[in-house]
């Protein structure tokens, strides 16, 4: 299990350094860059720009001074955010995204595996049939739109809810709904389907035949085996869902990360965008890490090594 | 382990709840306005944006402020001011009361050190060009060195005792001669009767390394005859350059601060110190920006908020929203879609009002057919303006019949030359004469654009007024921000939209853009009877002369056209009516200081609709 966790951390520092040095040339060889603006500069003031962030010298050496800088652990400062190193804004933005992403997992989780288990126990009832519509429905609506009916219906027509911001549970509880709900609808669908196969296989017929209760059966035997897809989904999920959503964020006016994200990007803010898409990589490592190990807990077939 | 991981799940739930929460809930400020995307920087040397100004207007204050109405000068930092009768030097007195918020006062050395930094090229400011009117300064910020010129050489190594982010020791010499060695450029400098040469580098090493080799900032014509004293010494008249004085990136800064903890970290509420009417209190990034009234502020008395929030709010409709739901008192932008729903509001608080700012399409004048001025012409004619503020923007924006706002003549006296009309039989018959009868043998004509609902929608209503006016054939590119502002340097497109905001109140800012040397000119288009009347005009010291040069400047460019002016903007704020003091402007300026909330009226209006 040791060696397991040293040799895939290894590999993690191997597909970091893959990462930064891809997105480095990547990001340099798109046409533009930071300078871009509107306003066209005088040849002199751009050339004194381009001076202040180094960005006249060579590519290599660029390439260099920024892996050393990545390496000692400061991402830089911001071009777009400049009053900020990219460090303040992770240490500002993950938390916020972090915790509405676990309140949106949460939801999801709690509505998705229930749905799951009803319709897979209750088969072509009208539940199953009204659950698995409500999944199709969930996730084929985009985001806003979600955003939008609630807005309508838990803000303006029944006041409820803030219409944006943070800073309560209150103005937490639709985004972290908008956001759960596509994922709430695909762990419905993964858990009946699960829940189906399992439901069919010899060992819960044992434990049936043993004289165990339905509920028993179902929550202790079945659901375990029935989660392995779901668990594989979740790895992968978490990290997008930790690193915040452009659409849910930008609409409730939450500083996560999620908005960073395709400024960044879109705004050639080098600094910034690199050390989102490393954050990124470590999440979705690690989380794909932890479902690896989980998969040995749910599973005792499944050995590490 | 098994059984723990239901528990740690529900754990892990509550934590982020609790996380989420910790940020904790905030007293509602007294007045609360979306600001846009979040904003670049306070620094008023780096920044460009009307969010950044907003801030920066609230924290900082200049030798004079605008007035929130008639943007007259103010005094501000300045008590008063005098200009020579050769109307190039200005003579401002700082107001003995005049204090940073470390309570240390404000001086003329202030402006002088703040002016040296704001032009310095480690620096590397946007708007320096903006204080190269001054003797001099131009030549500080671009280097542009010659042997004989007085220079300034910085050191690597400070003097001692000087705060850790101070500049290094100052030499100062007479350059004596500029030589390449190995690639490098040496300076040989004569200081104190002897040549040393010096070397330019990014860190120390070598006797002769140096950060710095500048034009000697004593030969720049700002001077500090006594403390409370500025004189600025300008290369010719500049009508405009008091109301420059209220513009955010002439605003000083605080040389003790800015030396203390240098840059980003001078910014930070805990360290950064201005001289305006509120503080910093704190900044959430991509949340909100909270200022307080500043207690050391000469006008103290006459600031009526205690707190304001400036939220980050990008989407349109999220403004619209929170100003609905009684969050924000004051957006600055509304979605368009619903802007016919807006103007009917019985409330009246969505007034467009025009603004110093052009909607134009700039026109590559260097490719056929688009080289022809006859042509150009008749695209101009054949483009229906009012049928694109009637259909599509809808918000009152004004159809452009010139360059220069029109609405620029309430403030000065400038009336703006007559250009774009709409006349189809005109059009045909230049776009015949040209040698392209009926659109026949016409080269295809495309309009780039950046990606966006608006430009696409106006760019496919003018596509089809240009093929059923003049039958040629128009086709549309569409292309990221990046992409297509690479494209317009590149001169790798026909016809690009474009817009220009004023920066200040004078034709010049919108009619310098088309001088041959102006990097914005992205036309190709070099008129040197154009290049000789911007010129004149800019050197006339007599108003009224002035104004006519640009007059005529203006009829030749509206002839010529290398920029077809479609619409003049409009501003798209929204205000509740209890917010007082908030007075549409062409600049679209509204200094906090002159903001006063009416409570009695701010309680009636919010129960009214159920808000409170």
């Amino acid at each position: 299990m040791t060696r397991f966790l040293l040799r895939r951390l290894g590999w993690m520092a191997i597909t970091l350094w893959v990462v930064f040095t891809v997105s480095f040339f990547l990001m340099k060889a798109v046409p533009g860059g930071p300078l871009d603006r509107e306003r066209a500069l005088d040849p002199q003031i751009e050339e004194n720009l381009k001076a202040r962030y180094h960005l006249d010298e060579p590519l290599v050496q660029q390439y260099v001074r920024e892996l050393g800088n990545v390496l000692r652990g400061d991402l830089g400062v911001s071009f777009r955010l400049a009053d900020f190193r990219v460090n303040e804004i992770i240490a500002q933005g993950f938390p916020i995204s972090a915790s509405l992403g676990i309140v949106a997992l949460g939801f999801a989780l709690v509505l998705g595996l229930s749905a799951g288990i009803v319709s897979a126990v209750r088969r072509g009832s009208a539940a199953d049939v009204g659950l698995m519509a409500a999944a199709t429905v969930g996730i084929a609506l985009p985001n806003f739109v979600i955003a939008g009916i609630m807005i309508i219906l838990l803000v303006f027509l029944w006041p409820l809810f803030p219409a944006a911001g943070w800073g309560t549970p209150w103005h937490l509880i639709l985004p972290a709904f908008c956001l759960g709900a596509p994922y709430a609808a695909y762990i419905a669908r993964l858990t009946r389907t699960g829940m189906l196969d399992v439901l069919s296989q010899d060992y819960i017929r044992t434990a049936y035949a043993k004289g165990l209760p339905g509920r028993t059966v179902i929550l202790r035997h079945a659901l375990k085996g029935a989660m392995l897809p779901v668990v594989s989904f979740l790895g992968p999920a978490i990290a997008g869902i930790l690193t915040g959503s452009l659409v849910v964020e930008q609409i409730f006016a939450i500083p996560g990360l999620g908005m960073h994200f395709v400024e960044a990007a879109t705004q050639k803010d080098y600094t910034l965008a690199m050390g989102l898409v490393l954050l990124y990589t470590t999440l979705l490592y690690t989380m794909n890490l932890l479902v690896d190990v989980s998969y040995a807990f749910l599973d005792p077939r499944v050995k590490l090594e | 382990m098994k059984a723990l991981l239901p528990y740690l799940l529900v754990g892990l739930f509550v934590a982020g709840m609790v996380w989420a929460v910790a940020v904790g809930r905030l007293p509602p400020a007294d007045f609360t306005f979306t600001n846009g995307d979040e904003i670049k920087t306070v620094d008023p040397a780096l920044v460009t944006g009307q969010p950044e100004g907003r801030i920066i207007w609230a924290l900082f204050e200049g030798l004079c402020r605008w007035h929130p109405e008639t943007l007259e000068p103010l005094p501000g930092m300045a008590e008063s001011w005098e200009v020579s009768p050769d109307k190039r030097t200005y003579t401002f007195a700082i107001r003995p009361d005049a204090v940073w918020s470390d309570g240390t006062p404000v001086t003329a050395e202030d402006f002088a050190w703040s002016w040296r930094r704001f032009l310095h090229p480690g620096t590397a400011s946007e708007y320096a060009k903006e204080l190269w009117y001054i003797e001099g300064a131009k030549k500080f910020t671009t280097r542009d060195l010659a042997p004989g010129d007085p220079v300034e050489i910085e050191l690597h190594e400070r003097a001692p005792g000087a705060l850790p982010f101070a500049e290094g020791e100052i030499i100062r010499g007479k350059l004596a001669a500029i030589d390449q060695e190995e690639g490098e450029e040496v300076y040989r400098v004569e200081v104190g009767g002897r040549v040393r040469r010096f070397r330019m580098s990014e860190s120390p090493g070598g006797e002769d390394a140096c950060r710095w080799v500048l034009y000697d900032f004593r030969h720049v014509g700002i001077r500090v005859p006594d403390e409370k004293t500025l004189e600025v010494r300008l290369r010719h008249p500049v009508p405009y350059f008091v109301d420059l004085m209220g513009f955010y990136p002439m605003f000083p800064v605080n040389r003790r601060c800015v030396e203390t903890y240098g840059f980003p970290a001078w910014t930070k509420p805990e360290n950064i110190v201005g001289n305006g009417a509120f503080r910093l209190k704190f900044r959430r990034i991509r949340d909100r920006i909270r200022l307080v009234k500043s207690e050391t502020y000469w006008n103290r008395e006459n600031v009526q908020l205690r707190t304001v929030d400036a939220l980050a709010v990008k989407s349109n409709t999220t403004m619209l929203n929170l100003y609905m739901t009684g969050q924000a008192d004051w957006i600055t932008t509304v979605p368009t879609e619903v802007v016919p729903e807006l103007l009917g509001r019985p409330q009246g608080d969505f007034r467009p009002a025009p603004l110093l700012s052009v909607y134009y399409y700039l026109v590559n004048t260097t490719r056929p057919p688009l080289d022809d001025s006859r042509v150009r012409r008749a695209l101009s004619l054949a483009t229906d303006r009012r049928e694109i503020v009637e259909e599509l923007t809808r918000g009152g924006q004004a159809p452009a019949t010139s360059f220069v706002p029109e609405a620029l003549s309430d403030y000065v006296d400038y009336t703006p030359a007559e250009g774009g009309r709409y006349d189809p039989d005109e059009a045909r018959r230049l776009l015949a004469e040209a040698g392209f009868p009926g659109g026949r043998g016409c080269p295809k004509v495309e309009i780039l654009y950046n990606v966006s609902e608006s430009h696409k929608a106006i760019a496919e209503l003018i596509m089809s007024q240009w093929k059923r006016t003049l039958g040629i054939d128009v086709g549309l590119v569409q292309q990221e921000w990046s992409a297509y502002l690479s494209a317009r340097r590149r001169k790798e497109y026909q016809v690009a939209r474009a817009g220009w905001i004023g920066d200040y109140v004078d034709p010049n800012t919108f009619l310098d853009l088309f001088v041959s040397d102006n990097p914005q000119n992205q036309s190709g288009w070099s008129n040197p009877e154009y290049d000789r009347l911007i010129a004149a005009a800019q050197h006339e010291a007599d108003d009224e002369r002035r104004m006519e040069l640009f007059r005529r400047a203006e009829g030749l460019l509206l002839t010529e056209l290398p920029a077809i002016p479609i619409y003049f903007y409009v501003s798209q704020s929204m205000v509740r009516p209890y917010v007082k003091g908030l007075y549409p402007n062409i600049q679209d300026v509204h200094p906090l200081w002159a903001i006063r909330i009416d409570e009695a009226e701010k309680d009636r209006v919010l129960k009214e609709e159920g808000l409170r």
